[in-house]
């Protein structure tokens, strides 16, 4: 535990409208932070907070365990890489990484020195003398990466840095993006709205959502144990759905009965989630009175299917790379089975 | 990109009409400036058109007035053109103070403050120049202070700053204001940060904003016409004076020399403003 970054009860409203209420997050030293949620919830607004380039309606931002929440944003020392990466057009690559540096008084041979090392630290040694307008978008954003990094910041922070690029790139430059990170050491935080690259890149999660955080924890945590029916949905698509109570004082679900952990809710219908995967389709006979489910849609994603199932009004989907998935059609009658070990309960 | 406007293939009468359309505006707008090169060329002591004859004398006589200490020099024309230089370039010198950090406002701030400012800046546009004239007059002689030089700059600073302060906009608009904060976030200020950042992105604007108000107020001439003294006259008001009773030749190579700078300095802004779009 080297807390490094803390943010405190920070909340914020444009008008009357509120944009971030009573927010905490402790960003340890040397980690990755995301900041993930849809469009909307607010993870923009709180790493434009971070910058300085808004300020905080209530609550403290606290570095090294200083409050910095009224330090204007120049003087906070934070490299940040834009959405739209904001590369000076009228500079060439060296001058844009050496930006930077200049401001800091250091001229000359450090200077070029520096910018030599982060060139090399991006794999693009050649490319100093070219103008910006020159770099294809995977340089851009190296470029865009290397300048925020040249002045070692205190925190590096990344607004939707790799959202442009097309699919392929963005996995690559992803992968680029964690190794410099752990390579440096600097505290980062990034926003995103893709789950995937939160789940890769990051040690911490911060599920933001209508301006609250719903969950704060590392990827595998949230992924196994989503607090909300919200985060569970975001994050890899879960049914959510409804376990009946039965009259024998348990739940059943999809025609299963289910033992929850959480007592409390005995009497009542439970909402749970259930991931696509960990479902199982079952063909059955017409006579069956458990295959109440139909297949309304089938979908081939190469290496596995997706099945979306009408049952009792809902729409439930499951998926699976079985390959007598394969062999069903549209209009099915099935049973779904799943382990109840699997059913996610939200506290 | 360019669109050709034209159907290449079909269309004969249509083709026909544009390009009719488009001979008689442009020979309309250039008439009096082929007509002045023409009768600059002229061989003959008077100013009949068409000359029965074409030479340089009247360069060689413009070249004469302007020589310092010459036979043929005249000192009136040179002041004049000291004075219209001076105008000009303290005319520009304050649009662009006043206009650079205006711009930078209007646009930062956005919406409803910048279109209602940007109409007042264009007042001066809509308002005939004859009453203009009187209005600055009435005002410099209400003043009772020895304005100067400044009795020509004002009015022509209010003049073209519509001119500047749109380009300026216009320049300011296309700039992110994320490369600002870019700039800041590596440590700049906010000062620094403009200095930097937006004012060599605004640059070709602010240029292309300058030659305009180099153009209308080298060339002004009503306002100027109300407001001149004997020792504040400018270019226009003594090539007038020179005209008014007997029509000089050498004026008409003057004027051709000018006409001929104005062009360059319009090809300048073209290029200017084409350039903008390759610097983002």
């Amino acid at each position: 535990m080297n807390l490094h970054l803390e943010i405190d009860a920070v909340s914020k409203s444009f008008g009357h409208v509120s944009a971030l209420e009573d927010i905490h997050v402790n960003v340890e030293r040397g980690s990755f932070v995301c900041l993930l949620g849809p469009s909307g919830c607010g993870k923009t607004t709180l790493l434009r907070i971070i910058a300085g380039f808004e300020r905080q309606s209530s609550g403290h931002l606290r570095l090294n365990g200083k409050d910095i929440s009224t330090v204007a944003p120049h003087r906070r020392n934070f490299g940040m890489v834009f959405q739209s990466l904001a590369l000076f057009p009228h500079m060439n690559v060296a001058q844009n990484i050496a930006y930077g540096l200049k401001l800091r008084g250091i001229k000359g041979a450090k200077q070029r020195e520096r910018v030599d090392e982060l060139l090399h630290v991006i794999s693009l040694p050649e490319i100093a003398d070219r103008p910006v307008s020159a770099l294809s978008g995977g340089q851009r954003q190296r470029v865009a990466i290397a300048r925020a990094l040249a002045v070692q910041p205190e925190v590096f922070l990344l607004d939707e840095p790799l959202s442009a690029l097309d699919a392929k790139l963005r996995d690559n430059m992803q992968i680029e993006l964690r190794q410099l990170q752990q390579q440096f050491g600097v505290t980062t935080v990034l926003v995103t709205h893709d789950q995937t690259e939160a789940m890769m890149l990051a040690d911490q999660l911060v599920v933001l959502d209508r301006g609250r955080v719903q969950q704060c924890a590392p990827p595998s945590e949230v992924y196994r144990k989503p607090a909300s029916a919200f985060v569970a949905d975001f994050l890899g698509s879960a049914n959510i759905v409804q376990a009946k109570a039965n009259a024998h004082g348990s739940h059943e679900l999809f025609g299963q009965v289910i033992q929850l952990k959480n007592k409390s809710s005995q009497s009542h219908s439970v909402e749970l989630a259930l991931r696509a995967e960990d479902i199982q389709l079952k063909a059955s006979d017409v006579n069956d009175i458990e295959a109440n489910g139909e297949i309304i849609m089938l979908r081939d994603l190469g290496p596995s299917m997706e099945a979306i199932v009408k049952f009792e009004g809902n729409q439930i989907r499951v998926r699976s790379n079985d390959p007598e998935l394969r062999l069903l059609e549209l209009g099915r009658q099935v049973s779904l089975q799943f382990d109840p070990n699997r059913c996610i309960e939200f506290a | 990109m360019r669109v050709g406007i034209i159907p290449q293939q079909s269309g004969g009468s249509y083709k026909f009409t544009i390009y009719l359309l488009a001979s008689l505006g442009l020979l309309i707008a250039t008439l009096p400036v082929i007509i002045i090169a023409l009768m600059s060329f002229s061989a003959a002591e008077t100013t009949s058109f068409p000359p029965q004859a074409y030479s340089l004398r009247w360069y060689i006589k413009m070249f004469e007035l302007f020589q310092p200490n010459g036979e043929n020099s005249d000192a009136s024309l040179q002041i004049a053109l000291l004075t219209s230089l001076k105008v000009a370039a303290l005319v520009m010198l304050i649009a662009s103070v006043v206009c650079v950090p205006l711009a930078y406002v209007l646009v930062r701030s956005g919406g409803r403050l910048k279109n209602g400012m940007e109409l007042l800046f264009t007042l001066p546009l809509v308002f005939p120049l004859v009453i203009l004239g009187i209005a600055f007059l009435l005002i410099a002689e209400s003043l009772d202070l020895e304005l100067g030089i400044w009795r020509l700059v004002i009015p022509h600073v209010a003049l073209v700053l519509p001119f500047v302060l749109r380009n300026c906009v216009g320049a300011m608009s296309s700039i992110d204001i994320e490369l600002e904060q870019a700039a800041i976030s590596l440590g700049a200020s906010p000062l620094r940060a403009g200095v930097d950042i937006v004012v060599p992105l605004m640059k070709p604007g602010i240029i292309a904003g300058l030659v305009f108000a180099l153009i209308i107020s080298f060339n002004e001439f009503t306002i100027t016409y109300f407001m001149y003294t004997v020792d504040v006259t400018t270019l226009p008001i003594w090539m007038y004076s020179r005209t008014v009773s007997s029509l000089d030749p050498s004026t008409l190579a003057i004027s051709f020399v000018i006409v001929l700078i104005d062009l360059a300095l319009i090809l300048l802004i073209d290029k200017l403003l084409a350039g903008r779009n390759s610097l983002l």
